[in-house]
């Protein structure tokens, strides 16, 4: 039996003392592909916090058993200031966990690795400007990277194809395929549907979390936990097609 | 002309040009961070409140300076406290923060006995009767700050742009924070007597927007901004010299004039280059 990278257990949290999220459980292993889905307001971006030790645990466990993973995080589109002066570059390079933060610039490794990163997102033209001048994709790309470059075992990515074109969409989900051999992922998102052949399983996050260990997703149980997302449905390409429905 | 530069001769002309060059230096670095974060709300909290300590120093008969720097990091450290912390919604706060040092200021300067002649000078500051001591304490302050930037550029950066992010690559995030809220209010505090609590969130924000027409990196910014505000408060003290204005207010003039020119030079030119493409 492969060792869980994180367990959660009957966990709460929630902004001040307002309760978001409660009896959440749930458990990752180091091969896993988790689509978390649900509706705005539900708490995805609250669970993802949770994990990542931004938001404060009200009660129940959040383990490491084998230690804490290394995590990489793309944050949403909308929570990166695109005015602020930081160069490409810089912004990758952040994701470099500073070990010590008294040395002030990076090792002969570490600007290896940068560039190595760079180069492999195409993004060489823009390594030195400043991240104002990126498309949405460009941007996103620059953001992968910088989850990346610390070799996660973990990426958490929250709305990963929002403000992006199909062109960038279709590359990222080559990349999450193929970095999937090499780490965990969990992928928040409102378009659960057009990704959903990569997922392996679903989370769908209403104030707490229903786990569901297969990527087949039926309009009952949708309609059980009052998930807003699509049913399966058959076309040119492998996708599904999204399908609202009413929630309480 | 002659008479214009016969001026550079005198020791307290001499003074108010290095306190002039050593405030730019210091608000270039300072008004980056201010900038890029875009938080002039708080800096205008900490100048406003400051006023506070520099009246309750005038009542105690201490040091005005001395009073300013306490109650502006206190201030600071507060504003940041709320940030983090808070229940409080941000702006509201510094708002409150921003008028009761005002009124506080008000109130010990009505409280202390007799006439208060340096009241204007802390207003709308007076950088031409500034002393030698003055001037090398503004200079270890920005040697402390270059210092700082250049042990702790990075984290400063990251923690300004993304501090959730940060805060995952185990970066004190928190800390940095309430360290740079010191150095905020600190350089805003030391730079109140060049051009006074009332102008000088100008040198800490023109400069600067000044230097980001020109680029969007925040390591370049800072010595751009820097070269823009000494190029402006040097213009400002001349120009208060030769047409007899007060210095602060020329220097803010300068600095916007400088802006604007540069703005209006660049719309010209890119008119230009668009109708030649």
């Amino acid at each position: 039996m492969k060792q869980p990278l994180i367990v959660i257990e009957a966990a709460a949290t929630g902004y001040n003392s307002e309760v978001v999220l409660r009896d959440v459980g749930l458990t990752v292993y180091p091969d896993d592909f988790i689509g978390i889905i649900g509706p705005n307001g539900g708490g995805k971006t609250t669970l993802v916090k949770l994990i990542l030790g931004l938001q404060p645990l009200f009660s129940g466990k959040v383990l490491f058993p084998s230690g804490k993973p290394r995590m990489g995080y793309l944050p949403q589109a909308s929570q990166v200031d695109r005015s602020f002066p930081i160069t490409v570059k810089e912004l990758i390079s952040s994701g470099m966990k500073s070990r010590n933060t008294l040395i002030p610039y990076l090792n002969a490794g570490q600007k290896q690795r940068l560039e190595e990163m760079i180069r492999e997102a195409g993004l060489q033209r823009y390594a030195n400007k400043p991240i104002g001048e990126l498309s949405g994709g460009q941007l996103q790309k620059a953001l992968l990277c910088r989850a990346l470059i610390d070799d996660p075992q973990l990426l958490i990515l929250d709305e990963p194809n929002t403000h992006v074109d199909k062109q960038f969409e279709q590359e990222l989900y080559r990349w999450l395929k193929r970095l999937n051999q090499q780490m965990a992922i969990l992928l928040v998102s409102h378009d659960i549907g057009t990704i959903s052949p990569l997922i392996k399983s679903i989370a769908c996050v209403n104030e707490t979390l229903h786990y569901h260990p297969s990527n087949q997703i039926s309009e009952e149980v949708l309609k059980v936990y009052h998930c807003p997302v699509d049913v399966i449905a058959h076309g040119p390409v492998p996708h599904r097609v999204l399908k609202s429905h009413d929630h309480e | 002309m002659s008479d214009a530069f016969s001026i550079f001769q005198y020791q307290f002309f001499q003074h108010a040009l290095a306190a002039a060059i050593l405030t730019s230096v210091i608000a270039a670095m300072v008004g980056t961070y201010i900038v890029s974060r875009k938080i002039v709300f708080i800096g205008g909290g900490i100048t406003h409140a400051s006023f506070g300590g520099i009246g309750l120093a005038f009542y105690m008969g201490l040091n005005p300076f001395l009073g300013a720097a306490v109650f502006g990091v206190i201030t600071a450290l507060a504003i940041e406290w709320i940030s983090q912390n808070g229940r409080v919604r941000e702006d509201s706060a510094i708002a409150i923060l921003w008028s009761l040092g005002m009124a506080l200021g008000i109130i010990f300067v009505f409280m202390t006995p007799g006439y208060t002649p340096n009241l204007m000078s802390f207003l709308f500051g007076s950088i031409l009767t500034v002393g030698r001591a003055e001037i090398y304490v503004l200079l270890v302050f920005a040697m402390l700050l270059m210092l700082l930037f250049a042990l702790f550029y990075r984290p400063i950066l990251f923690t300004a742009f993304d501090p959730e992010f940060a805060r995952t690559k185990g970066i004190p995030v928190s800390r940095y924070r309430y360290m740079m809220s010191v150095v905020m209010a600190l350089a805003i505090v030391l730079s109140i007597r060049t051009v006074g609590i009332i102008l000088v969130l100008s040198m800490f924000t023109i400069p600067q927007i000044t230097a980001m027409l020109f680029t969007r990196n925040f390591y370049r910014i800072m010595p751009l901004a820097a070269m823009w505000g000494i190029i402006g408060s040097v213009a400002g003290i001349m120009g208060a010299y030769l047409l007899d204005i007060p210095t602060s207010a020329a220097i803010i003039f300068f600095l916007t004039l400088q802006f604007l020119v540069i703005k209006i030079i660049m719309i010209i030119r890119n008119a230009l280059i668009r109708n030649k493409g």
